[in-house]
């Protein structure tokens, strides 16, 4: 007969050593597929803290399951189990540690979420609008209006978000970031792209049977290569096209 | 039954007729208000059909109501018939909630199996709008199961025993509370024939203002589902506080018992919430107000919260009876007590009382006020604290105990595997700088699916078997049961963990078609999800097999404590002769002392 004692030993044991290579294995990974810009760097290293934080959570129940399968079969036995209601001890441990992992957690993430929606200033803004089922990039300060969204690479960039008629969802991976179109209510994010190049994006919300296929493009350029693009753009009439002048 | 039909045929008949004459006359009327007349007379038809209101408009009209009659309405032993009534016996009403959950749950997964056909491979099938129509009524018909199977089903069923009553406090509205359900399912099985309805089961606005008849069937049977839950909610906890047993104080009560009692008081309070907004989007619909209508001044975000409000809590509503079934389940086939019985009840109440401070998680990309994700952030990650609670218990039960794995304890292990991974995945969803990538994608998905299905289907299947030969008086397929459990366990691990891989690399959610570098996992998930629906055959076989040739039933073939099995399988009309002396706790394993005084007598 195994004691009491040794088997919680063991148990723990087995715990322990899953745990550490739990966490050797996930830390440092990089979960989030692409990343372009600060705010997806701050998202990844959330994902790999919450990952570590798991790790060991998953495994106190996985060998607490599998280890009980094992050893404690009655296999045929039909008397009844020790008559124990609870544990003090361990119920106050249990709910002390359950709470610490939630302030700990809570506390990242509101430093998270402040270092990405927080600070509220812009070098270059951009009014995105969306529709049944397009988007529409216009530039104030260019007076341009375009289909892909073309940002500065490594300056705050500020959209402002808006729908014309049902709830759309801003969305680029890569950057993670991602904001609702909210009829009558614009919406806004900021993002720092760190990384030239072109990304692919997406409507997140579902927006009628277009929604599959609301997809849109962001190119990321430097400074000088932005205001060359946004130069050749053709500026729109300020009335429409066909009226008599 | 048939009465009931011609009620709801006549109730149509005079929505349309009326509205047909009056458009005749002149008015303008679209097939929106149509549709709405016609569905509220057909409803009151049909209850008055299948005779919900007879007792009380006797009672209205200051006529004595006949004894005889009100017997007659109990149902007798043995009648098949009583199952088709309106019939005021909380076992008849349990198994027809049952059988009607079960039923949808098939309807439902048929739904499924229709989306993962078109989803097996990257390209078009169905179409968009076939496809949206086919997620959307899947995910409402699954809330449904969700929402009534526990607690309609085993709740009606066991609470009065289990706590020692005859019946529920209110026999009659028991059973309104059922029929009122068959209308609005019916209504939902057919919107495809309205157009369908492309919004999802969150039918927000404007999209679910623009959208097809098929939306406004859906709102309409939502609000009909909604009012039968709040019916049901008033007369669980009139139940519980009023007809108890003597000696059944609170902190004596079985763990499903407890679980069920927070169930219906969140049920009562927060399906007021949903029904309000859903009646005000059928008011902006049909009646032109704007409510919700941001081109004329309303405000779309305002029904977000108002629907979260209530969606939220709604998925404890369907959560916790799982929990309560999977704790009732563990002491028995572990031979031990429940260990931290009060501090689980402790964390039922504690769930309760934060779902309603968490509904904004599901907006951290809304556009709601910016400094309300703090809070709201807090709130949903304390709530983990309660939640975990419940796995304390349960492995703490474990811990030491005699397992016997019969085919009820097999799904408390599936059930705290697959609760483990909803809860964990559901951290990446209270975190808002991880849930900004992740909202609206595949992750969600398989978060939503691992805490409903491992929450309430693994606890629907738990308590099924283990009360199955208390109310059928029959045992099932052991060896069946235990096909099932691994077939179904084996095949939903294989569709949904991968589900978190697909969302992580940015597959969205609710849409039609994807980018063809995911059509092999997708198509692996579409195979393992048809082995979900093969598995389930074999729970219905196993289920309707057993009903008629399994070997018949000891009054406790579990040895366990609770009432309910201290009585004869199945049990008799009245439930017991004379009203049980309870003097000691449910589940005191291991001390010798301590079965219920009936209990004793039983055996
Ligand atoms: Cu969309
Ligand atoms: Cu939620």
């Amino acid at each position: 007969m195994t004691s009491p004692r040794r088997h919680l030993w063991i148990a723990a044991a087995a715990w322990a050593v899953l745990s550490i290579v739990g966490i050797v294995l996930v830390a440092g990974i990089q979960i989030i597929p692409v990343i372009a810009s600060r705010e997806a760097v701050i998202e990844n290293s959330a994902f790999v803290l919450l990952t570590i934080v798991s790790v060991p959570v998953l495994m106190f129940v996985v060998v607490g399951l599998a280890y009980s399968a094992l050893r404690f079969r009655a296999n045929g036995d039909e008397t009844d189990g020790p008559p124990v209601h609870g544990s003090r001890g361990f119920q106050s441990i249990w709910l002390g540690v359950s709470f610490a992992l939630v302030i700990g957690l809570f506390g990242y993430g509101a430093v998270g979420l402040i270092d990405i929606r927080g600070a509220q200033s812009s070098d270059f803004e951009v009014q995105v609008r969306s529709e049944q089922w397009a988007w529409h990039f216009e530039y104030p300060d260019a007076g341009v209006v375009s289909k892909e969204l073309h940002i500065p690479l490594g300056e705050r960039v500020h959209l402002v978000i808006n729908s014309d008629d049902v709830i759309h969802s801003f969305w680029v991976p890569a950057f993670g970031v991602k904001q609702d179109a909210v009829p009558g209510r614009p919406t806004q994010i900021y993002l720092t792209a760190t990384v030239e190049g072109t990304y692919p994006g997406l409507c997140a919300e579902l927006c009628g049977f277009g929604h599959t296929d609301m997809h849109l493009t962001v190119v990321v350029s430097g400074r000088a290569a932005l205001e060359s693009w946004l130069s050749q753009q053709p500026k729109p009439s300020p009335q429409p096209s066909g009226s008599p002048p | 039954m048939l009465r009931a039909v011609l009620g709801a045929a006549t109730g149509i008949a005079v929505g349309v007729g009326s509205l047909t004459l009056a458009r005749g006359a002149g008015l303008i009327i679209d097939d929106g208000q149509v549709l709405g007349l016609a569905y509220l007379l057909a409803v009151i038809g049909f209850l008055f059909g299948i005779g919900a209101f007879r007792f009380w408009v006797t009672w209205a009209a200051g006529r004595q109501v006949d004894p005889a009659e009100e017997h007659a309405a109990h149902g007798t032993a043995g009648d098949w018939r009583r199952y088709f009534r309106f019939t005021t016996d909380h076992k008849v009403i349990g198994v027809q909630y049952l059988v009607t959950a079960f039923l949808l749950f098939l309807i439902a997964g048929s739904f499924a199996m229709l989306m993962r056909f078109e989803l097996a491979q990257p390209g078009l099938v169905l179409g968009k709008e076939a496809y949206n129509t086919v997620m959307s009524t899947h995910g409402a018909m699954m809330i449904t199961v969700a929402l009534i199977s526990i607690i309609g089903g085993l709740g009606n069923y066991l609470v009065p025993i289990m706590i020692g009553a005859r019946d529920m406090a209110f026999p009659k509205t028991n059973a309104l509370s059922y029929w009122l359900l068959p209308l609005p399912i019916l209504l939902v099985a057919i919107n495809p024939l309205l157009g369908g309805f492309d919004s999802g089961w969150t039918a927000y606005p404007p999209l679910s203002q623009q959208a097809n008849l098929g939306q406004q069937a859906y709102l309409m049977a939502f609000v009909t589902v909604g009012i039968s839950s709040i019916i049901s909610a008033i007369n669980f906890l009139v139940t519980v506080f009023r007809m108890r047993a003597p000696g059944m104080s609170l902190m004596r009560m079985p763990i499903f018992v407890w679980a069920l009692t927070v169930t219906a008081t969140l049920a009562l309070i927060a399906t007021s919430v949903v029904a309000a907004a859903f009646t005000m989007l059928l008011f902006d619909r049909v009646l032109g107000t704007s409510f919700f209508r941001p081109s004329r001044g309303g405000d779309v975000i305002l029904f977000e919260h108002l629907f979260w409000f209530y969606s939220h809590p709604a998925v404890y509503i369907m959560g916790l009876p799982g929990l309560g079934a999977i704790l009732e389940v563990v002491p028995v086939f572990a031979r031990k007590p429940l260990f931290a019985y009060p501090l689980a009840v402790l964390s039922f109440i504690s769930i309760g009382v934060l779902s309603f401070m968490v509904w904004a998680h599901h907006m951290f990309v809304s556009g709601m006020a910016e400094f309300f994700h703090i809070p709201i952030m807090l709130t949903t990650e304390l709530i983990s604290v309660p939640t975990g609670i419940v796995f304390l218990s349960a492995l703490g039960t474990i811990w030491m105990g005699k397992l016997h794995f019969k085919t009820p304890m097999l799904w408390v292990f599936g059930f705290i595997w697959a609760f483990l991974i909803g809860g964990i995945t559901g951290v990446y969803l209270a975190d808002v700088p991880t849930d900004i990538t992740l909202s609206d994608t595949y992750f969600v998905v398989a978060h939503f699916h691992y805490t409903i299905v491992g929450g309430t289907i693994f606890g629907l299947f738990a308590g099924t078997y283990y009360w199955y030969p208390k109310i059928t008086g029959r045992m099932y397929s052991e060896r069946l049961g235990k096909l099932h459990f691994w077939w179904f366990t084996l095949a939903f691990n294989a569709t949904f963990l991968p589900m978190f891989w697909l969302g992580i690399e940015g597959m969205r959610r609710r849409v039609a078609d994807y980018p063809s570098q995911f059509g092999g996992l997708n198509l692996w998930i579409s195979f393992a999800a048809f082995n979900i629906f093969l598995s389930v055959a074999v729970f219905v076989f196993n289920m309707v097999w057993s009903w008629r040739r399994g070997p018949r039933a000891a009054p406790n073939p579990w040895r366990a404590h609770t009432l309910e099995w201290q009585i004869s399988s199945p049990p008799p009309i009245q439930n017991f002769d004379h009203i049980p002396m309870v003097s000691a706790g449910p589940y005191e394993y291991g001390g010798g002392v301590g079965v219920p005084a009936e209990g004793r007598a039983a055996q």
